[in-house]
């Protein structure tokens, strides 16, 4: 639990911050539930996260971004304290995702598929299918894939967030993509949805 | 597959993404997928199967009991 101390702020600060930073409390926490993929830790890391950030509320620059901001916060939070006990996501070699291309695997299995929304396989799946491959990506990939595909951050803002240049943000996002498609295509093969030989 | 499609298909998240393409290359990408066909049906893949976790924004809430809990530590911080 975060210990609150006295914020050192103006109380027009204090006032903009909750003006400003509590509507965003949504995204915070649906961004919280897929790093940690668990409510109980969700809900600490965003008050620790929203705690944070009013105590260094003056070191905002106004007129930036404050969801950036906070999400840079929550990032560094997660990472430093709740990553320790998660479980290991489910391990996914490199090699394993750069070979994979779900259109191409599609196709191989049946050249005649053509892609058209009725029978856009990965529709037949539901929202929590989608969020439970999400889940069992590898953190960097989920953290790339939840923060611009979820929370619609540019890539230079995620390479603030992460702390990482924009040519690993594109390849982790990438990647990610290619991990999620991979892990979708298994979950619909699983389910009957899609045709497919279990490679292991 | 022919190197234009192949540079199409390089691009098509920086396109789906709107990053980092000048207006030209953009351009010449949709006059590509105007022109292939096994191109555009390969682009609208991407881009559906990218809808897929884009349909996710905005679908989770914060539990209303932690935004009270946080509205009053605030008060008091």
């Amino acid at each position: 639990m975060a210990e609150v101390q006295p914020a050192d702020l103006t109380s027009e600060e204090k006032a903009r911050f909750q003006a400003e930073a509590l509507p965003l409390l949504d995204s915070l926490y649906g961004g919280a539930l897929r790093m940690t993929r668990n409510p109980a830790d969700a809900e600490d890391l965003v008050q620790e996260t929203m705690l944070r950030a009013y105590r260094s509320f003056d070191r905002f620059e106004a007129g930036t971004n404050l969801k950036a901001w906070l999400f840079r916060i929550m990032t560094n939070a997660y990472i430093n304290t709740y990553r320790k006990k998660q479980r290991e996501p489910r391990k996914v070699s490199s090699d394993e995702i750069e070979d994979f291309d779900l259109y191409q695997e599609l196709k191989s299995h049946d050249p005649q598929w053509e892609m058209t929304p009725e029978n856009m396989v990965l529709n037949s799946l539901v929202d929590t299918d989608i969020i439970e491959a999400i889940d069992d990506l590898p953190e960097q990939f989920r953290l790339a894939v939840v923060l611009s595909d979820i929370e619609g951050f540019s890539y230079a803002e995620m390479a603030e967030i992460m702390d990482v240049p924009l040519g690993t943000v594109m390849s982790r996002l990438h990647r990610g993509r290619k991990a999620l498609q991979k892990r979708l295509w298994e979950i619909a093969r699983d389910r009957g949805i899609v045709r497919g030989e279990r490679k292991e | 597959m022919k190197q234009k499609c192949l540079e199409v298909l390089e691009q098509v998240y920086l396109f789906l993404d709107g990053e980092g393409l000048t207006e030209v290359q953009r351009i010449e990408i949709e006059a590509h997928l105007d022109d292939c066909g096994p191109c555009f049906e390969q682009f609208g893949f991407y881009e559906a199967s990218l809808q897929i976790t884009t349909r996710l924004r905005g679908q989770t809430h914060c539990p209303d009991g932690l935004k009270s809990k946080i509205a009053r530590l605030l008060e008091q911080a």
